[in-house]
């Protein structure tokens, strides 16, 4: 009995039909069946119109028609198993971007990190190159106290703790200084302000008599001191000011020498 | 499960083309010409046009199972890693980085 030649040329087809898809398989076969049941039909129909029987060759296409409808069967099955794998590969997939964009989330901080780190790498290089020309130039302490007691020891940067208005013992210089100095020569500034003009000043400098300096009774100064009454010693916060008559012209030449000296400042 | 596979077993059924074609025949032995015959093979020919729409819209079979096997390694493969690498880098020292107000 010879073969079909429709199984002969699909049996040549069936390596290359494992290589392919799913869907083209099963449309493949869903040709095939098409094929063979419209063969099948009309071979049927073509026999009985003209009532000759073809044992063999009808049997043979139905057998063909049998075994590829069980192999489409057989491929459905194939197509819904791998419909349910399509599913899972969805769910990995959305994971697999989920992952992803947390990836990316790390890589981002990782990169502001990075940005952070720079930053105070280079600051600590910095203070690194400070710290060792701070070595290279070094002053010792003693030499800086030196120099700050010769600063402070004419009171260029605060007055003593004892002033009092009127102290000529200021942390700034003075009109006669200002006038001496520098700026004053190159005004040509005439320095006969300096004639009773701000005696306090002229004081500071150093430069005139002990004769012209001027006697405060408020004044710290041992010469004061001794020329007070006795009462002003220890009786003085025994008594309100306003009872003491000695005490209130005090307080009315120390509010006027005040004002003279603030204007003087100015 | 239990209620899918009958369902699998019905659709399976639902497929096979066979059942048409014996009505087919059995329509040709009892009348030759007549309208039941065209019937019998309109209804296998919309049966088949069906099965084709349906094959095209089923998902996941544009490539063979060994292929689509590979692919779903793959992509558990890829899954793995990164969840790894998320892992490692999670366990990693970790500094606290004052927010700047």
């Amino acid at each position: 009995m010879t073969s079909h030649p429709f199984v002969v040329e699909r049996d040549a087809n069936m390596a290359t039909l494992a290589e392919k898809s799913t869907k083209e398989r099963l449309l493949s076969v869903l040709d095939d069946l098409e094929v063979l049941s419209r063969e099948l039909i009309e071979m049927l129909a073509l026999s009985r119109s003209q009532k000759l029987p073809q044992p063999g060759e009808d049997t043979q296409i139905l057998e063909l028609l049998v075994q590829r409808d069980k192999e489409f069967q057989e491929l459905m099955e194939v197509a819904q198993q791998q419909g349910k794998v399509h599913q899972e590969m969805q769910v990995l997939e959305k994971e697999v971007e989920k992952r992803d964009s947390d990836i990316q989330q790390l890589q981002k901080q990782l990169k502001e990190a990075e940005h952070i780190l720079a930053t105070a790498v280079y600051q600590a290089k910095e203070k690194l190159k400070s710290i060792e020309k701070a070595r290279k130039g070094s002053i010792s302490s003693e030499e800086i106290i030196k120099y700050a007691h010769r600063i402070s020891a004419s009171n260029a940067v605060c007055a003593p703790l004892n002033w009092v208005p009127g102290d000529p013992r200021r942390p700034y210089p003075t009109d006669l200084e200002m006038r001496s100095g520098m700026l004053g020569h190159m005004a040509n500034l005439p320095s006969n302000g300096m004639n009773g003009h701000l005696p306090g000043d002229a004081l500071a400098a150093g430069r005139l008599p002990d004769v012209l300096t001027p006697h405060y009774p408020w004044q710290p100064s041992d010469v004061s001191v001794g020329m007070l009454p006795p009462h002003h010693g220890n009786d003085f916060g025994l008594e309100p000011p306003g009872h003491n008559k000695e005490n209130e012209d005090d307080v009315e030449a120390m509010s006027t020498d005040s004002s003279s000296s603030s204007s003087d400042s100015d | 499960m239990a209620v899918s596979q009958p369902r699998v077993e019905k659709d399976s059924e639902d497929c096979s083309l066979l059942p048409l074609v014996h009505d087919v025949i059995k329509c040709m032995d009892k009348d030759k010409d007549g309208q039941d015959v065209h019937q019998e093979l309109m209804k296998l020919k919309t049966k088949i046009q069906k099965a084709r729409e349906q094959i095209s819209n089923m998902p996941g079979i544009d490539s063979s199972p060994q292929e689509q096997q590979q692919q779903l390694a793959t992509l558990r493969e890829q899954v793995r890693t990164k969840n790894q690498l998320l892992q490692k880098y999670k366990s990693l020292c970790m500094f606290d980085v004052p927010k700047a107000s």
